[in-house]
């Protein structure tokens, strides 16, 4: 039971996005997706997501290829993602946002919905009792029925997890969870998910801050320029100078980073040049 | 300050009063219709078929969101579907209730058959390639004289009886509609508070998002379409019978752009709103008599009006029947 | 043979430029706005109306309908109707600008509605005879006939045109219109009047219409307050034939129109063996509009807009 990226690539037109990445995502951890700016690493989350196709290679759940799948169908073989900017609907109730989830489950029965009472009903508060357990551990019960474009920020991103996770995913893709969060959101957060870790779910969180990512994960990738640069664990990635010269910034030599720098804009010279 | 402003913006029980008042004028005018002029129930039943025209579109731009502009078609299908079975054009006579499952079908597979191919498209194409089919088949109408009689349309239909009894004076025609129109008006509440409606209202407020939980939104789309057809169909097959003539003037873009109008003015989403909408737009001409013809200018400006200053419409989607159930008989 | 030939390309290229006038405003406003403007078809309408105005009022103070009266008469038409573009565009969309896309749109429809019956309650609801701009002469070409209005009406929008072309492409007003149809926000971010841009997109697109309505007037001899529905509906077809937002997309896409249309009534009635007679002419013009957004949505020469694109620029 493991998700499995083989040869993976995104191209648009000459620029690679993503270059032949090929790895796997073993169940029951949370995995971290790291890597400067452009690394690749959204467009990793959206193509598993199926929000973007994939130009070569393929991305397979369990054996089964979810690349060639639609975008609702990938979300119907049980992957939930959340976005960078929020994306909630807004002019939905918290609880509605969180209720809608359960369309591919409960869609064959409208009909019956519509002309039988009770049995709206049952379906409604079988709906509703789910929901308001994954609303009240994110703390968000009291805001049920206010719309979801009103809720505070913070409170937003904690609703887009909670839509992600109230159909029970095996996959959960994050995508930069705790930007804009405060210190004390962020901890929150962290503590949620930590609570989310299951045994069949594969967890994969792309996130600029290394505090939440050394705490929470559990296996770290970390990208750089569309390849993957290193895997290890929280302490192994802190441990290698590879990342910390790519990326982590945390090399006490000033010319070790005035070095990488240097590299880095040479990089993207070649890019632009080859643009013109 | 508008009726809704006070239902929802003032203390409880003012708004409950406003809530009885508006409930016990509609049950008076029910009640009253038997004893009114022909004139007048003639009146009332336009309203009743444009709250059952609002009913249907609302779902595709209210709930769905998206712009139809072509709703008049399906309207037109029903209305010639009973002009074709139950007249001497084609010499069947068919019953009114054996004809009202075959228009609601026809408008059904027309809606699908628009669907498939245009729901793929971006959402303002939709409007513009709904308006193009929209004067396709009315284009057809009128060209195809040897089945619809082209312009002259289709005179002499028959008169609708339902299990014996005879359909034929305005009042009776009263009853029918406010039947269907309490009918459909249940069943469409009901749907969108289905886990369809919910649906529809993801697609409407995020289409991407909503196809990242796992909503088929083309399937969505094409069951709101269907269903917006289907009652866009019944309200013709009505509307036919009623008036015992169809011609393809009653079918113009205008007409379409009216019940759009309709929908915004009441308030986008509701069903309420559209009674709201209904209302003003059938009664304004009666109250400017004089001013017939400035009643479309009014209420094209209205609209912008309402648009840029009360985008909700008269009447705010909040303020659902269900809201309106509460505050009459709840606590 | 071939002299009906050279009479019907003439006809096509006529009604072709009319049609690309008009096009030109759909795929500006859709350009800057993303939006789909119904009361565009409205500018054509009141263009030929306004003109008609200016001119009874010209001859009203001058006395003879001279070649100055009816020139004066158009540029101030058509400048009129700029101005009352860019008018329109501040009370009735400007306040919506973010808003739901449903909005605007559906508040154009509302000022096209009331254009429109504003006009019937002002001129009447019946067809009014309109002069012709264009002294009327027949030229025998190879057997086919050609009016020297035709060649007017082709001279006057092909010189709108290559002036609209030079006005975006050499103007400044023109760089920075481009600069706003390409992103709005970044546009803004550097400082760019992006309302004077909108402005102008809602005052030259209303201009070219208005131009492309007096001509249609002039060459039919007739205007009705309904006038722009239908064409506007084909302007607007040939805007996304040629891709909608691209300036030489909306010109190509009217010439095709216009040459399929003049082709397709010839042929229609020959084809189906008079099943189908000319009154098809529209269905087919809505045919084409269907077959080109199933089979290449963005236009000829739009740029391909998918999914992925507009989810990438959601997210950046």
């Amino acid at each position: 039971m493991t998700l499995v990226f083989d040869k993976l690539r995104k191209q648009y037109g000459q620029v690679v996005a993503i270059d032949d990445v090929t790895t796997s995502f073993a169940p029951g951890l949370i995995h971290g997706l790291i890597g400067p700016n452009g690394a690749g690493k959204s467009t990793l989350i959206n193509m598993t997501a199926g929000s973007y196709s994939v130009s070569s290679g393929s991305i397979a759940l369990d054996g089964k290829r979810l690349d060639t799948l639609k975008k609702y169908q990938i979300a119907n073989s049980r992957v939930a993602r959340t976005y960078q900017n929020i994306r909630l609907f807004d002019q939905m109730t918290v609880l509605e946002n969180l209720e809608v989830c359960f369309y591919p489950a409960d869609v064959g029965g409208t009909w019956k919905e519509v002309v039988w009472p009770p049995y709206a009903s049952a379906r409604r508060e079988k709906r509703r009792e789910k929901c308001m357990d994954i609303l009240r551990f994110f703390d968000l019960q009291g805001y049920a029925e206010t719309d979801a474009g009103s809720l505070p920020y913070g409170r937003q991103r904690m609703l887009e997890i909670a839509r992600a996770l109230v159909c029970e995913p095996r996959v959960l893709l994050l995508d930069e969870p705790a930007a804009g969060l405060n210190h004390h959101e962020t901890a929150e957060l962290t503590a949620r998910l930590a609570a989310q870790r299951v045994p069949d779910r594969i967890t994969i969180v792309v996130e600029h801050d290394m505090d939440l990512v050394m705490k929470l994960c559990d296996n770290i990738i970390v990208m750089h320029h569309g390849k993957l640069l290193f895997q290890g664990t929280p302490a192994e990635v802190q441990a290698s100078p590879d990342v910390q010269l790519a990326y982590l910034g945390t090399a006490n030599d000033i010319d070790e980073i005035r070095a990488a720098a240097q590299d880095r804009r040479a990089q993207l010279g070649i890019r632009a040049r080859r643009r013109s | 300050m508008s009726v809704a402003e006070t239902l929802t913006a003032a203390k409880p029980h003012s708004g409950r009063a406003i809530s009885f008042l508006v409930f016990a004028i509609a049950i008076a005018l029910i009640a009253a219709s038997p004893f009114l002029p022909n004139y007048y129930v003639r009146v009332i039943n336009s309203l009743l078929i444009y709250i059952l025209l609002g009913i249907g579109l609302n779902i595709v731009i209210g709930y769905t969101g998206l712009l139809d502009l072509g709703f008049v078609a399906f309207y037109a299908v029903g209305a010639y579907s009973y002009a074709l079975l139950a007249s001497p054009q084609l010499d069947l006579h068919w019953p009114f209730l054996a004809i009202l499952p075959v228009a609601a079908c026809l408008g059904a597979a027309t809606g699908i058959l628009l669907g498939i191919p245009v729901l793929r498209l971006r959402g303002d194409y939709l409007a513009i390639v709904t308006l193009g089919f929209g004067e396709i088949i009315r284009i057809i109408i009128n060209n195809l004289d040897w089945l619809t009689g082209g312009p002259k349309g289709i005179a002499r239909l028959d008169k609708a009886s339902i299990l014996g009894i005879q359909v034929a004076r305005p009042i009776d025609f009263f009853w029918l509609l406010l039947i269907t129109v309490l009918v459909a008006g249940v069943l469409v509440w009901r749907l969108e508070r289905s886990i369809l409606g919910k649906a529809w209202a993801a697609i409407r407020e995020d289409q991407d998002a909503a196809r990242g939980i796992g909503i088929n939104t083309t399937n969505a789309k094409l069951a709101a379409f269907a269903t917006s057809a289907t009652i866009g169909s019944i309200a013709g097959a009505i509307f036919a019978a009623s008036q015992r003539f169809v011609s393809p003037e009653s079918f113009t873009l205008q007409e379409s752009v009216l019940i759009v109008l309709m929908i915004v003015i009441g308030g986008i989403g509701n069903i309420l709103g559209i009674v709201a909408g209904a209302a003003i737009l059938m009664l304004l001409p009666e109250v400017l008599r004089e001013f017939a013809e400035w009643r479309i200018l009014f209420l094209g400006l209205l609209m912008i009006f309402l648009i840029i200053v009360r985008p909700a419409g008269i009447v705010p989607r909040s303020f659902g029947p269900d809201k309106l159930i509460r505050r009459l008989f709840g606590k | 043979m071939l002299g009906s030939l050279i009479q019907q390309t003439v006809n096509a290229l006529t009604i072709g430029s009319i049609y690309a006038l008009i096009a030109l405003g759909y795929t500006m406003v859709y350009g800057v706005l993303r939006m789909i403007n119904f009361a565009h078809g409205e500018m054509f309408m009141l263009g030929a109306y306004v003109a008609f105005l200016v001119l009874s009022m010209l001859i009203g103070t001058v006395g003879a309908a001279g070649a100055i009266a009816l020139a004066a008469a158009f540029v101030i038409a058509i400048f009129l109707v700029g101005v009352i573009g860019v008018g329109i565009e501040r009370v009735a969309y400007k306040p919506l600008r973010n808003s739901t896309r449903l909005a605007p749109m559906l508040s154009s429809l509302g000022v096209s509605l009331s254009l429109v019956t504003g006009i019937q309650i002002l001129a009447g609801p019946q067809p009014v005879a309109f002069p012709s701009f264009f002294p009327v002469v027949r030229y025998q070409v190879l057997g086919g006939t050609i009016t020297s209005m035709q060649i007017g009406i082709l001279i006057a929008a092909f010189a709108l045109m290559f002036g609209l072309q030079f006005l975006v492409n050499r103007s400044r007003i023109g760089i920075i219109v481009r600069a706003v149809s390409e992103s709005r926000p970044t546009a803004q971010l550097l400082g760019i009047n992006v309302n004077g841009a909108i402005s102008m997109v809602f005052f030259v697109g209303p201009l070219l219409g208005a131009a492309g309505g007096i001509l249609y007037a002039s060459y039919y001899g007739i205007m009705t307050p309904t006038m722009g529905a239908v064409i506007g509906l084909k302007a607007f077809t040939a805007a996304i034939l040629g891709g909608i937002g691209s300036i030489p997309g909306a010109m190509l896409g009217a010439f095709i129109l216009a040459f399929v249309e003049v082709g397709g009534t010839a042929l229609l009635p020959v084809i189906t063996h008079g099943m189908l007679g000319t009154e098809y002419r529209d269905v087919l013009s809505f045919a084409i509009l269907i077959l080109v957004l199933l089979i290449r949505p963005a236009g000829i020469l739009g740029e391909a807009v998918s999914e992925e694109s507009i989810v990438y620029k959601r997210e950046f």
